[in-house]
């Protein structure tokens, strides 16, 4: 066996020369594939996938990290079979050398990047710093009825809900009611903060915030997610896609970041 | 053994050495990366990023999946038997089979890449990579919802984006030269059984699309972090400025044509033209698809390609835009 592990490593070499430095063996080729298909999964049985993309998003992540999981495992046993038998070493060259010039397989290490960000920092769903960075729109909504808000006291709505119906809705169906929101706070560079909520039309890539203006706001530090049953108060302008709307506290109270973070 | 390894490892060093010193580093400095991270615009680009990446795998893994079976499993003669030999028509006829992949670009240069390894003409596969990610069902579907009691803007992006595949199509027919394509040798993959066929193929078209598709999503989120969004909105009011401005958001973006319509309605204070230019673009042209296109095909043709399929969408869009919107 021993005599055996040098003669292996000196086919590797000559298998290798003339690939120049960092082009992708076919063993890493397959832990590669392993090592993302393995990270998506990770991420999807969890809720962290749910910082960066939507719920619906979590069966498609599981097939294609399995996918791939398959795909590197199935290459690997493979090698490691063929690899025992001592022979096609030089067959296996012909699949680096694909016709491009500039080292095809060098891209493939930029892969790594996602892993590393997936696994060691998995990094936070878009905040405060995000939120105030984008200029707010509040889309009309296609047409200006607005069906009758739920009976409850207070009312819990989405941020989106009630911005839409603060600026759009002629009939004020906000007035005299409460209502409950959940949002972050995104401090408001000329004092105060906003309470706001991010939107994914499809990941995180393309989110946008509904901000909300909180009328004599307690302190919070930027991020921190709270729960305010508060009432709708004239502000902010409406009818203009614009508007931020303000809200006014009858309570509030800090709460854990939802599972959802998105709305 | 332990006198002869040195001296090899000095001579070579090989991809598993690399990677396994990659991996030690990132467990070594975890807590220095995970520190760096603390900033909230790299917190909000490493987001950015990961989300960009994370939302465009599984497209891509179905790309990979169909261009692995176009490989292993459907016979060269199907293609002939399918497109026409003119190649003149081929090019309209695989324009218009873009309605049946639901899929966005990230999927599509994988396929036409599959498909001219099957030798398909390079026109007709270069037109459906074109006109899938924008002309599928999806895609016209997002466009439908995104823009509530108009659907003249799904219609509008239908028919230019269509209409730009198959110029450009045409344009490759009559310009374009074999040289500058450079396809993954035939046959290579072809050894052995379909099913291993299937695998070699899918693992690698992942792995070089892959790589570029995380090239081009660091970028976006770079981009998306580093230039402030008033700049952007102050374009917005001149109507032809803001077509052109549109455009090139379009390319820097590199949004998944399956949700760019959401966000071109939320360009509120631009022209429903400059939108549609916006859509258009997008799957066509943009720094995720020009680095996957370049790695999969060659840095001369994506050099050309790209600016002319650029002008040629934008022209469309606003041939179509004027007619239309």
């Amino acid at each position: 066996m021993d005599k055996d592990a040098p003669q292996q490593q000196g086919s590797e070499q000559s298998k290798t020369k003339g690939l120049g430095f960092g082009v992708m063996s076919r063993e890493v080729q397959s832990i590669m594939l392993i090592l993302v298909g393995g990270a998506i999964i990770r991420i999807s049985l969890t809720d962290i996938f749910l910082r960066y993309v939507k719920p619906v998003m979590q069966p498609y992540l599981i097939v294609a990290g399995a996918f791939l999981l398959l795909l590197g495992v199935w290459a690997l046993v493979d090698q490691i079979r063929r690899g025992s038998s001592h022979d096609e070493h030089d067959h296996d060259d012909d699949e680096f050398d694909d016709g491009h010039g500039h080292g095809p397989m060098r891209a493939a290490w930029f892969l790594l990047l996602p892993v590393f960000a997936i696994v060691l920092v998995a990094p936070p769903a878009l905040g405060a710093y995000s939120a105030e960075k984008d200029t707010q729109t509040v889309a009309a909504p296609s047409d200006d009825l607005f069906p009758p808000l739920p009976d409850t006291d207070p009312i819990p709505l989405s941020l989106n809900e009630y911005a839409i119906r603060a600026v759009w809705d002629d009939q004020r169906s906000l007035a005299g009611r409460n209502v409950e929101l959940i949002g972050f706070v995104t401090p408001n560079p000329d004092g105060g903060w906003w309470l706001s909520r991010m939107t994914m039309a499809c990941c995180a890539g393309d989110a946008t915030a509904t901000k909300i203006h909180v009328v004599d706001p307690p302190e919070y530090e930027a991020n921190t997610w709270v729960k305010l049953d508060g009432h709708w108060v004239p502000g902010g302008g409406v009818n203009s896609d614009s508007a931020i709307p303000w809200i006014a506290i009858n309570s509030i109270h800090e709460v854990p970041q939802p599972k959802e973070p998105y709305e | 053994m332990s006198t002869s390894t040195p001296t090899k490892s000095r001579a070579r060093v090989g991809a598993l050495e690399i990677l396994v010193g990659l991996l030690v580093i990132a467990l070594i400095f975890r807590w220095q990366f995970t520190e760096l991270f603390a900033s909230p615009a790299i917190q909000t680009g490493a987001t950015l990023f990961v989300s960009i990446v994370v939302q465009a795998l599984p497209f891509l893994v179905l790309g990979v999946a169909l261009s692995g079976a176009i490989a292993a499993f459907v016979p060269a003669s199907f293609w002939h038997k399918v497109l026409p030999k003119n190649p003149a028509l081929a090019v309209p006829v695989a324009g218009a089979a873009g309605v049946v992949l639901p899929g966005c670009e990230c999927a599509s240069v994988p396929i036409a890449g599959g498909l001219m390894r099957k030798g398909v003409t390079p026109a007709a596969a270069l037109a459906f990579l074109l006109s899938a990610p924008a002309i599928n069902p999806i895609v016209i579907a997002s466009t439908f919802v995104a823009f509530p009691g108009q659907p003249e803007v799904a219609l509008a992006r239908f028919v230019a984006s269509l209409i730009a595949a198959v110029i450009m199509g045409w344009l490759w027919l009559k310009f374009g030269k074999g040289e500058w394509l450079r396809l993954p040798k035939r046959g290579v993959h072809e050894t052995g059984s379909k099913w291993k066929s299937f695998r070699l193929t899918a693992g690698h078209d992942f792995l070089q699309a892959g790589g570029f598709l995380v090239v081009g999503a660091l970028v976006a989120a770079i981009l998306n972090v580093a230039v402030p969004r008033d700049i952007v909105d102050a374009v917005a009011s001149n109507p032809w400025i803001s077509v052109l401005a549109l455009a090139i958001l379009a390319v820097l973006l590199c949004m998944c044509s399956e949700a760019d319509a959401f966000v071109a309605a939320s360009f509120t204070s631009f022209s429903n033209t400059a939108k549609l230019a916006f859509m258009v673009v997008g799957p066509m042209v943009d720094i995720k698809l020009i680095a996957m296109q370049g790695g999969w095909f060659s840095r001369s043709f994506v050099l050309r390609f790209a600016p002319v399929t650029f002008v040629v969408a934008v022209l469309c869009a606003v041939a179509v835009g004027w007619w239309l919107l």
